[in-house]
């Protein structure tokens, strides 16, 4: 695709300007600015107002055994929630997946766009693409979209050629590669119980749970989580959804009430 | 997020058949963290009046600590309770109101107001025995705070007939 530069044209080239110092030469190209009050800043405050906050729970982590992604499923808009049924956890391919915070949209489509070009190049390469590959794909096309209002904060796990691989990617152009990461307005509540627990030496039921708690605790905590705590585990054989619990059940499992019966009699004077 | 949803809270009360039921959410919240999860937002002015104050908690308790001496105050000179309809003039005298409170059947407040004032009227039928009005004012709560992000994380329903009061703590959703 072409830059397209027409807009950078002048319309009506001046040569040989009336006034005689700028005989010859024509003027800079101009565009035509947008009527605003305060031209410097303008673009920053639309910015801010269409830019959702990132209302969510995700998490990832590498073990022995391969790499956990979970994630709650609840959509809000400011108090109102919208959705309690998201799916966060998006499979980009049968040996990565990818995870959502920020706007759904860009994040859905962004994603797709992503196993496509993966797609692309195996077909080009004859072999799978690695996570490193994947991820640095996505970042760069992010990385372009800079400034312009994309809520991208993406985690993407895989397992190719070299074992596990988990990177973080967001949309003001980041590219972490990290053993333990959390996304999302819940995830300070997240990492205590996942830094917590956390040991590379895990069974795949053990990381499973501690991923599950921590998302609990996460819903818990934070007003924009809740819905479903989803369980994803990628191995080598691809990627299998362990568990999609709903969070007040879990709620009364970890934390059974024990029902009180406090009788009060008030004497009638 | 304006000031009212600073906190979070949600409010429902209504009237049956000789008795009536005023029930509210659990949480305190600091906009989207929870700090608390048993959060009293109904108070008690006497046997058969209870107030529910909805909005930033810092004010709400405020207002009932106010009421309370206003309360006590009344009933040492006039030797009695105070009746609902003076206790609600006293209210908004307070709130600087300019209209008198109507007699409602069914009043909510709090952020998640619009979904209860959905649900209140979907649920309620008038002249309500005190069981089915407990029943039906604890569903309408858990439902609407479902989808409110900033109050829920249980209930707490106070029902009140002539010879006793009933007070129940209900299992919610606590996300």
């Amino acid at each position: 695709m072409k830059f397209d530069t027409s807009g950078l044209e002048s319309h009506g080239q001046l040569v040989g300007a009336s006034d005689g110092l700028f005989n010859g030469f024509p003027t800079a190209p101009s565009f035509e600015i947008p009527n605003t009050t305060d031209f410097d800043c303008f673009q920053k405050e639309a910015i801010q107002m269409v830019k959702p906050a990132k209302g969510t729970t995700t998490l990832a982590f590498i073990f022995k055994e391969g790499v956990m992604v979970a994630a709650d499923s609840r959509a809000s808009m400011g108090g109102y929630i919208s959705s309690q049924s998201v799916k966060k956890i998006i499979e980009i391919n049968p040996y990565m997946l990818g995870t959502m915070a920020g706007g759904a949209a860009d994040c859905q489509f962004w994603h797709r766009n992503l196993g496509i070009k993966c797609r692309l190049h195996e077909l080009a390469n004859k072999r799978r693409i690695s996570v490193t590959g994947a991820s640095k794909l996505l970042a760069n096309i992010l990385y372009n979209y800079r400034g312009m209002g994309l809520s991208v904060g993406t985690m993407i796990a895989g397992w190719d050629e070299t074992g596990p691989g988990l990177y973080y990617v967001d949309s003001e152009g980041g590219r972490l590669k990290g053993m333990r990461f959390s996304v999302g307005s819940g995830s300070p509540y997240a990492y205590g119980v996942l830094d917590n627990g956390y040991r590379y030496d895990m069974s795949v039921g053990e990381a499973a749970e501690l991923a599950r708690r921590s998302i609990y605790h996460a819903t818990f905590r934070d007003g924009a989580s809740g819905g479903v705590a989803s369980v994803y585990y990628v191995g080598p054989d691809g990627w299998k959804k362990l568990s999609g619990d709903d969070v007040a059940e879990l709620h009364y499992n970890y934390y059974p009430v024990q029902p009180s019966v406090v009788e009060q009699v008030m004497v009638e004077t | 997020m304006s000031i009212f949803e600073y906190n979070g809270s949600a409010l429902v009360a209504m009237v049956g058949k000789n008795c009536f039921a005023i029930a509210s959410d659990r949480r305190l919240g600091v906009q989207l963290q929870t700090i608390a999860t048993d959060f009293q937002r109904i108070y008690k002015i006497h046997e058969k009046l209870f107030i529910g104050l909805s909005g930033l908690a810092t004010d709400a308790q405020t207002l009932y600590q106010r009421l309370v001496f206003r309360h006590k105050l009344y009933q040492l000179r006039e030797e009695r309770y105070m009746k609902p309809e003076t206790f609600a003039s006293l209210v908004s005298a307070i709130l600087y109101e300019k209209k008198r409170a109507c007699k409602r059947f069914c009043v909510v407040a709090g952020t998640a107001s619009e979904s209860l004032y959905g649900a209140c009227e979907a649920m309620f039928k008038p002249d309500m025995e005190a069981e089915e009005l407990f029943e039906t004012i604890s569903q309408a709560l858990l439902s609407s705070v479902d989808r409110d992000c900033l109050s829920g994380w249980g209930g707490h329903v106070y029902v009140v007939t002539p010879t006793e009061v009933t007070e129940r703590i209900l299992k919610g959703r606590m996300d």
